[in-house]
């Protein structure tokens, strides 16, 4: 399997959705549209084998207009090719389709995306916290939350056991 | 003598009025073998459903490391899986290399696959003779703890430390095996095979094992896939997916060894696949020794190579770039990576977006625990409590990379 033509086929049957591709990557990396990611994963899982989703997190680039990201790593394990998809939502709208129903092992990669980037992703059936608390009422890992500042001196390291 | 009432014994048969109780396992449950916790519906003894709750020990690695230059990225990789850290440790280092483009030389290559497979050795031995515990048998883990310690006293020999390794450097290792090390490497690698036989009469073809762990906690292959597994748990299942044949790193390509599979996928294949690897890493430890190319130990990549402590103190350059390794004042290509080992309990990646900053922009670990646990309600539905308590230890669930 090659990707200029699995890219090709993509093409005819996508032709809006792809926004960029990026073949000098280290895995073939295409970017598209939010209304086909869930179309383009079953169609990559169906008839090209890719039936192995390794790895799908979150990104934010505050300067972008659309600021939040989903990052799918996709395998094919018969051919051992690796994809990489990527989405852009806006940070008003950070609605993507659930992938639970293509790939079950999505559920909770989903569920972390949604507790760190606040991204919501549409047919989940339990989008709730998983690693930080239910009362956490921000998204941590956002640029807009830094860690705290390395050189404060207002802390008294008595309080903390040092 | 009272008599069973008929008309009462089969209401209590009725769907509709029974009443199923709660059991919560963990998070501080001496079976969960770690912090997290399911709390378990039960039908008397069988689980009708169950719920994990994870992220007790969550630690936040990720934004932490947004921030920390990528050589102290090390120390949060120890503590993912952290029975076998100088694992996560490599894993981090080749990752770093696959960013700047770095090709480290043979010598460094097999002594990575021995630190690498000594660390799969430790880890199974803990897995494998855990499944031995929570089914009864107290003795073989006591038996593999020495061995096991053993391994720890190399990695003492080796870096220094024995749980949190922090071991070796981005372009290889910060110093090479001493004569002492190679020495305890040699006679663990003597001492093992004998161990490992008496382990396996005990455990292997032992009916009240067997009996205990057939067919329990099973899952397809199509299912173990869906659900994202990897590494002994989904080769168990009969999928013969191993990073290190399927995109070798590392020179593993040029060592011979089996990659085991099972075929129903349940606890005792998790078990055989788990020991037989084991029989593997010995032979591959013991063929890196055996074939250790003469050679530098480390590869001198800019900005990472910790020049010698003397030249330090008495050159002016290596002063510098000692000075500007340690603040990370570091250049990296702006690109981002994805690279895969193959940890002890599967396919450990690390996704690295670089901006060419001194830390990265975004760095995601997959960390296969956390995939293929999700999968532990589907698989114990219908068991026995005790089952579910077999089947979570066979899975090798770790809670330090269940939640980063």
């Amino acid at each position: 399997m090659e990707y200029s033509i699995l890219l090709q086929e993509l093409k005819n049957k996508f032709e809006n959705s792809i926004l960029s591709v990026d073949e000098t990557a280290d895995i073939f990396t295409i970017t598209i549209a939010v209304e086909a990611v869930k179309e383009m994963i079953t169609f990559l899982k169906e008839q090209h084998n890719f039936i192995f989703l390794t790895d799908l997190c979150g990104i934010h680039y505050p300067e972008e207009d659309k600021e939040l990201g989903v990052i799918y790593h996709l395998h094919n394990l018969v051919a051992n090719k690796r994809i990489r998809l990527k989405t852009f939502v806006t940070k008003e709208n950070p609605q993507v389709e659930s992938l639970v129903s293509v790939f079950s092992g999505a559920n909770w990669m989903e569920r972390e995306t949604f507790d760190f980037y606040g991204i919501d992703f549409v047919g989940h059936p339990n989008l709730i916290r998983i690693l930080n608390v239910e009362y956490m009422d921000y998204y941590p890992m956002r640029k807009e939350y830094p860690l705290e500042d390395a050189t404060r001196s207002d802390k008294d390291d008595r309080f903390f056991g040092r | 003598m009272k008599t069973i009432n008929s008309e009462h014994h089969l209401d209590l048969t009725k769907e509709d009025e029974k009443v199923y109780s709660t059991l919560n396992l963990g998070p501080t449950h001496p079976a969960t073998h770690g912090i997290f916790q399911n709390v378990l519906t039960m039908n008397g003894e069988t689980i009708v459903s169950a719920e994990q709750t994870i992220g007790y020990i969550h630690r936040a690695f990720e934004k932490i490391a947004e921030r920390r230059p990528y050589y102290q990225i090390t120390t949060l990789t120890d503590r993912l899986n952290y029975c076998s850290s100088p694992l996560n440790n490599i894993g981090w280092h080749l990752a770093v290399e696959k960013l700047l483009g770095v090709e480290t030389n043979k010598r460094i290559d097999y002594m990575r696959i021995i630190v690498m497979e000594l660390a799969r050795i430790s880890d199974h031995l803990i897995c494998n003779s855990v499944i031995g515990v929570d089914s009864g048998a107290l003795t073989g883990f006591v038996y593999l703890f020495e061995e096991r310690e053993k391994i720890y006293e190399i990695y003492e020999e080796l870096c220094g430390a024995r749980l949190t390794t922090n071991l070796g450097v981005v372009g290889g290792f910060d110093r090479d095996f001493s004569p002492i090390a190679i020495q305890k490497i040699r006679d663990l690698m003597n001492g093992l095979p004998k161990v490992l036989h008496e382990f396996e009469n005990l455990l292997m073809r032992n009916r009240i094992f067997m009996d205990r762990t057939i067919n329990v906690g099973a899952i397809s292959a199509d299912r173990a896939l869906n659900y994202g597994f990897s590494g002994p748990c989904l080769r168990a299942a009969g999928v013969d997916y191993d990073v290190r044949v399927q995109e070798p790193y590392s020179s593993y390509n040029d060592f011979d060894f089996i990659v085991p599979i099972g075929q129903n996928g349940d606890t005792y294949d998790r078990f055989c696949v788990r020991q037989t690897e084991l029989w593997e890493s010995i032979k591959l430890v013991t063929n890196a020794l055996d074939n250790l190319p003469e050679g530098k130990f480390n590869t001198e990549v800019p900005a990472f190579f910790m020049p010698p402590k003397e030249d330090v103190y008495s050159k002016m350059e290596p002063l510098i770039s000692h000075f500007k390794m340690v603040m990370g004042e570091i250049d990296v290509p702006a690109k981002e990576i994805y690279k895969a080992v193959e940890g002890a309990n599967g396919e450990l990646g690390f996704y690295v977006v670089a901006d060419g900053g001194r830390a990265p922009y975004r760095l995601h670990f997959r960390r296969p625990g956390f995939i293929y646990y999700q999968a532990f309600p589907e698989m114990i539905t219908g068991a026995s409590l005790s089952d579910a308590i077999l089947t979570m230890s066979s899975m090798n669930v770790i809670a330090g990379e269940l939640d980063a």
